[in-house]
């Protein structure tokens, strides 16, 4: 678990960065190492040239405003978790961070690395489809935003070109009365999700009026989960769950299998996950 | 029993008994333990094994050219390299040789098997120099067999060409009174239970260090048992004993892997040999997972013949171990032997017939894991009682009681030979239900309004063989082993054993042993354990023997060395030996505690003054034992019945759980644990063993599983991402509380406390899962009982009608 020979370089700036990375054969982005240098250990990733970008000036910052959060590449997980301005703005974040593996790896790891990876299992890619995120990257040809659902294509692969690097992230703030709940099966405490949700849900006196609901775990990319949110609208939380169940099923009719969980379970058990979420958000709604 | 030293002891007792702090912790937790991995010796050059990435295959070339060209690497060897060693021994002849080498020649039946070694000055350019060995290296692909059924399938591909089939061993008694009851029985069942593939997982990996000087090979291995290693190199590589040290520094844990001599400790020997200077290999956590070995998977396939009222009338039952590819010593059979003596329990039922079979597979070889075959057969147990009880509408605990072994009934001989010499079976249980009724209220009361919630209790009595006989599993070692002890001139005394440690405590045990055999205090004795050059021949640590060996081996050096001190302060005081006591470190004549002599004037008479000796005793104050315990055997009886225990300690485990129907998340309330072992030398230690004991069991009953692809017999795993070993978080609440039921016939009582703890939480959490959810009639009946498979039992019972219906 050695990993293969590299090159090491610490840019000060992103122009630098980019740099480094369209001269190399194969450049990689180093943020909080937390999933790279695994799969560098392992030779899963081959690496040439690892561009460090935690002394790039400016890029750990979070900036809170009324309409969002932004979170810089390389502000830690846990710099993000324990602001509390980010929580009272987009409470999504905070509430999936705390799902985000344990206090040593949120230390070190980032937000955007996170986004970056990809990790088809991950919360903040979900979260940042639920929430409709920008992700700006830098690149040779200059800079561009990408919406979060346009960025994450698959497991592991994203729309980020070869020599671009994701500066910061964009998380719009959530709509006002909205609760937003981030649940999930883990196998232990801190593991990737076998299968998550992220539900952003609007009670109007006991009733849902409208949920944005995002599964991970699921499939290749976050999904988003189209007819549990029709079948969810309404829903007043006495009525049987059934509807609600097949919802979310053949939302996630593509279901994967991996050595964690069926298929099949997956299916259930993200509706099962998507009641217990409109549960949560009716009984918090009625009792502010 | 050495009945003097006992009855000394007993009248002086201020040590044993008590939670005397360990002493061996200082040096890991400060970060300042030595490891093999801390040891650097000048030049010493860095090994990397290469592993095959085949299930099945034979080598048809092995270039190692690149390799050899790279720079950094010194040299790379192939098994063919290794010609001048000799295999493995095959020590066991009723189970299928293997003729196990170091680095496997011209075929791989493993994932992992070890075929080659880089040499290189750093472990970076090792492995860039491993990975162009695999580069260089053409597989011919051979049939692969992936589990029992395809193993044993008709015509099945073989891993050992010479061998009939893939069976190693088939040993299948045939008792005629078991038939009886089959034909006498109101009703019975058959059903197949599963116990799942694991491995200790120490958190310290394996590693060697070797090095020749002065004509000495001085060998640095992280393993359980010093004494067997130094004997296998000895032999392997043919170099006399004498010349041959093997030390344990501190190791990390063993959980039973680290029983077994590997390969690499042949191997780097072997290159620092050859090269003529310091080499080291320490084994990556990646390899770990396939290098080292696994255990506890199991088929049990098993009929009951049962009356109306629940009566269990007899079982008979064939236990199967899926031994990956044998390739591994010592051999890992022996578990499954372990499983059929151990299924019975502390339960009497009037017969029971069990047939062990071992066979080969293309995966990792099976060995020790803590435990060591007993959870599987208290598993196959308690899953036939809860059963019984439903199929006849009996209670569950009433059948559990009305079975187990009461006050008065041990000595008991159980259906293998096993004696049960003494025991708690039905205390334990009764003291456990005790505590589990207000826990399972409180279980209930939390989750009475989530209708999502069922709460259920699940129960495990069990025994735990300890000190077994390890000529069974060996062939070869018995079941000895050995303590010195030396007064020094100074007065100072000095324990070293055959016995190693991994982080029981067993220094601190002996020093509590050897102060109170002695009259001294535990800070007087220094303990020194697990190196070959220091301590004499022992067996090491494994199979719950520590305390019990420690207990015999120690004493019994201790009553050797007190009667020669006794002797020379006899002489020094001019009284007479018989008169002679020694306590609070002095020796004095009885009922007059002055004149004395202390234990430093005995020591400089003994060593330094012998001038002072009189001329019938000779210098020196040092003496050494080999202790083997009463009632452990080796061979099987006319019967084909053995106790290969020297004593059995027992304990009841019960669970409380919550389960959440709707994605079937398992939460342990409450793990009650009611323990016996006999007499406690230290109740710190033995609580630590049964806290760990228990996380490592509920591993197995909810989180650990090595799956293998079934087409190619290709690992699903290769990191802790896909083996899941629970932390601190996992663990739940548990509650220890312990009886002591003295070993009648063991110095002082004591048995033996390591593997207990993780016998019950299988049969326990899968037996609590299953009363949870009693109205759709799930009965577990394997493990890891995890949320898809128990989301898969709701959803099987209802596609079959069972359950309430719509639940959620
Ligand atoms: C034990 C453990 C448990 C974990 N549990 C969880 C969990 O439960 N949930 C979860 O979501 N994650 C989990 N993680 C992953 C963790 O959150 C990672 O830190 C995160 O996924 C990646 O962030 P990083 O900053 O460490 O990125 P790195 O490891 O440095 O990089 C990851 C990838 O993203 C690329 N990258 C990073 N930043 C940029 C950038 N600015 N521009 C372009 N490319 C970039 C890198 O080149 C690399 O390919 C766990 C990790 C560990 C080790």
């Amino acid at each position: 678990m050695k990993p293969a020979p590299f090159e090491y370089c610490r840019p000060s700036s992103v122009s630098e960065a980019v740099d480094a990375l369209a001269a190399a054969e194969s450049g990689r982005v180093l943020a909080g190492g937390q999933s790279l240098i695994p799969a560098m250990n392992f030779r899963l990733t081959d690496v040439s040239v690892l561009v460090d970008i935690r002394d790039v000036a400016g890029l750990d910052r979070v900036t809170v405003e009324p309409g969002g959060v932004t979170v810089g590449a390389a502000a830690t997980q846990s710099r993000v978790l324990a602001d509390d301005g980010a929580a009272a703005v987009v409470p999504g974040l905070r509430v999936a961070l705390r799902h985000v593996g344990h206090l040593q790896i949120r230390n070190r790891g980032t937000v955007c690395g996170s986004i970056a990876h990809a990790d088809p299992a991950a919360e903040l890619p979900a979260l940042a489809v639920a929430v409709d995120a920008t992700i700006s990257v830098e690149g040779p040809d200059g800079g561009r935003n990408i919406a979060a659902r346009d960025f994450l294509l698959g497991p592991f692969w994203t729309a980020l070109d070869d020599a671009e690097v994701v500066t910061e992230v964009c998380f719009p703030a959530a709509p006002e009365g909205a609760v937003t709940v981030v649940d999930e099966i883990s196998r232990r405490a801190g593991d990737f999700a076998v299968t998550g949700l992220v539900a952003i849900i609007e009670p109007v006196d006991a009733v849902v009026r409208s949920a944005r609901l995002v599964g991970f775990g699921v499939g290749g990319a976050p999904m988003r989960l189209t007819e549990a949110e029709a079948a969810l609208s309404g829903w007043a939380g006495h009525h049987t769950d059934s509807a609600v169940l097949e919802a979310a099923a053949a939302d996630a009719a593509d279901a994967f299998e991996d050595i964690h969980a069926t298929a099949e379970y997956r299916r259930e058990v993200l509706g099962a996950l998507v009641v217990r979420a409109a549960r949560k958000a009716l009984n918090s709604g009625a009792s502010p | 029993m050495i009945p003097d030293i006992d009855d000394h002891i007993r009248h002086s007792t201020r040590h044993i008994g008590r939670s005397v702090p360990r002493r061996e912790d200082r040096g890991p937790l400060t970060g300042r333990g030595r490891y093999v991995a801390d040891i650097k010796l000048p030049g010493m050059l860095e090994v990397c094994i290469v592993r095959s990435t085949e299930a099945h295959a034979r080598i048809t070339e092995i270039d190692t050219s690149q390799a050899e060209a790279l720079d950094g690497v010194v040299a790379v060897y192939t098994g063919a390299d290794l010609a001048d060693v000799s295999t493995f021994p095959d020590y066991i002849a009723y189970i299928g040789a293997v003729r196990q080498r170091p680095l496997a020649t011209d075929r791989v039946r493993y994932v992992g098997a070890p075929y080659a070694a880089v040499v290189a000055v750093d472990r970076y350019v090792a492995e860039d120099g491993a990975a162009l060995v695999a580069a260089g290296t053409i597989y011919e692909p051979l049939p692969t067999v992936a589990d029992l059924a395809q193993a044993l399938a008709p015509g099945a591909p073989k891993l050992f060409d010479d061998w009939d089939s893939n069976v190693s061993v088939d040993v299948a008694p045939h008792k005629p009174e078991v038939d009886r009851a089959f034909e006498e029985a109101d009703h019975t069942f058959t059903d197949t239970y599963w116990s799942q593939r694991q491995t200790g997982l120490p958190m310290e990996t394996r590693g060697v260090v070797a090095e020749v000087t002065d004509g000495t090979l001085t060998v640095w291995s992280s393993t359980q048992s010093p004494h067997m290693v130094r004997t296998a190199i000895a032999l392997m590589l043919g170099v006399p004993e004498p010349q041959v040290r093997v030390i344990h520094p501190v190791v990390g844990g063993g959980f039973g892997t680290k029983t077994h001599t590997y390969p690499e400790d042949i191997v780097v020997p072997w290159i620092a040999r050859r090269l003529g200077c310091a080499a080291r290999w320490i084994e990556d956590r990646a390899e770990n997972l396939v290098a080292s070995a696994h255990a506890r998977e199991q088929r049990h396939d098993v009929e009951v013949a049962y009356d109306d009222d629940g009566a269990i009338g007899a079982i008979r039952c064939t236990s199967t171990l899926d031994m990956g590819s044998g390739e591994i010593f010592m051999p890992g059979t022996a578990p499954v032997f372990v499983t059929n003596a151990c299924i019975t329990g502390g339960y009497d039922f009037p017969n029971m017939q069990a047939r062990t079979v071992g066979v080969v597979t293309n995966k990792t070889p099976a060995g020790a894991y803590r435990g060591f075959g007993i959870p599987e057969g208290a598993f196959v147990m308690e899953r036939i009682i809860d059963r019984v009880a439903r199929l006849t509408g009996t209670d569950r605990v009433a059948l559990r009681r009305r079975m187990l072994l009461r006050p008065g009934q041990t000595p008991h001989v159980m259906h293998g030979g096993g004696r049960l010499d003494s025991g708690s079976h039905t205390e334990s249980f009764e003291r456990a239900l005790e505590t589990t009724a207000p826990a399972l209220e409180r279980a209930r009361t939390r989750h009475a309004d989530d209708s999502d919630v069922r709460v259920g209790v699940g129960y495990c009595n069990y025994v735990e063989p300890t000190s077994p006989s390890y000529h069974l599993t060996t062939g070869q070692w018995g079941g000895h082993d050995s303590a010195t002890v030396r007064v020094d001139p100074d007065g100072s005394v000095r324990v070293a054993a055959g016995l190693s440690a991994m982080g029981q405590g067993n220094e601190t045990t002996a020093a509590q042993l050897a102060a109170d055999a002695l009259g001294v205090s535990p800070e007087q004795v220094t303990v020194v354990l697990g190196d070959t050059e220091r301590a004499p021949y022992g067996l090491g640590s494994w199979g719950s023997r520590g305390a019990m060996m420690l207990t015999g081996s120690v004493l019994m050096a201790s009553e050797r060395l007190l009667d020669k001190a006794r002797r020379i302060a006899a002489h020094l005081l001019e009284a007479s030996p018989g008169d002679i006591v020694v306590s609070d470190g002095a020796f004095h004549v009885a009922g007059s505690p002055q004149p004395s002599v202390s234990w430093a004037d005995v020591g400089t008479t003994a060593w330094v003054r012998t001038v002072d000796l009189p001329d019938d005793i000779e210098a020196g104050l040092e003496t050494s034992a080999f202790y083997h315990p009463e009632h452990l055997t080796h061979q099987l009886d006319e019967d084909g019945k053995i106790n290969a225990a020297a004593s059995w300690s027992n304990g009841t485990h019960i669970a409380v759980v919550s389960v959440r129907v709707s994605t079937g998340e398992v939460r342990i309330e409450d793990f009650i644990v009611v323990h016996d072992c006999g007499t406690v030398i230290n109740p710190a230690l033995v609580e630590g063993q049964v806290h760990g004991g228990v996380v490592q069991g509920i591993a197995g009953a909810m989180y650990e599983h090595f799956q293998y692809d079934s087409d190619t017999a290709q690992p699903r795993f290769s990191s802790f991402m896909d083996y899941l070993v629970p932390t601190c978080a996992e663990a739940p609440p548990i509650d220890v509380d312990h009886i002591e039921s003295p070993a009648p016939d063991q110095p002082l009582g004591v048995k033996g406390c390591g593997e207990g703890g993780t016998v019950g939480p299988p049969a326990a959490v899968a037996g609590a899962v299953s009363d949870a959810l009693s109205e759709w009639g799930v009965d577990l009946t394997e493990c890891p009982v995890t949320p898809v498979a128990v989301r898969a039992a709701i959803r099987a019972a209802e596609a079959a009608g069972r359950g309430p219906g719509a639940t959620r």
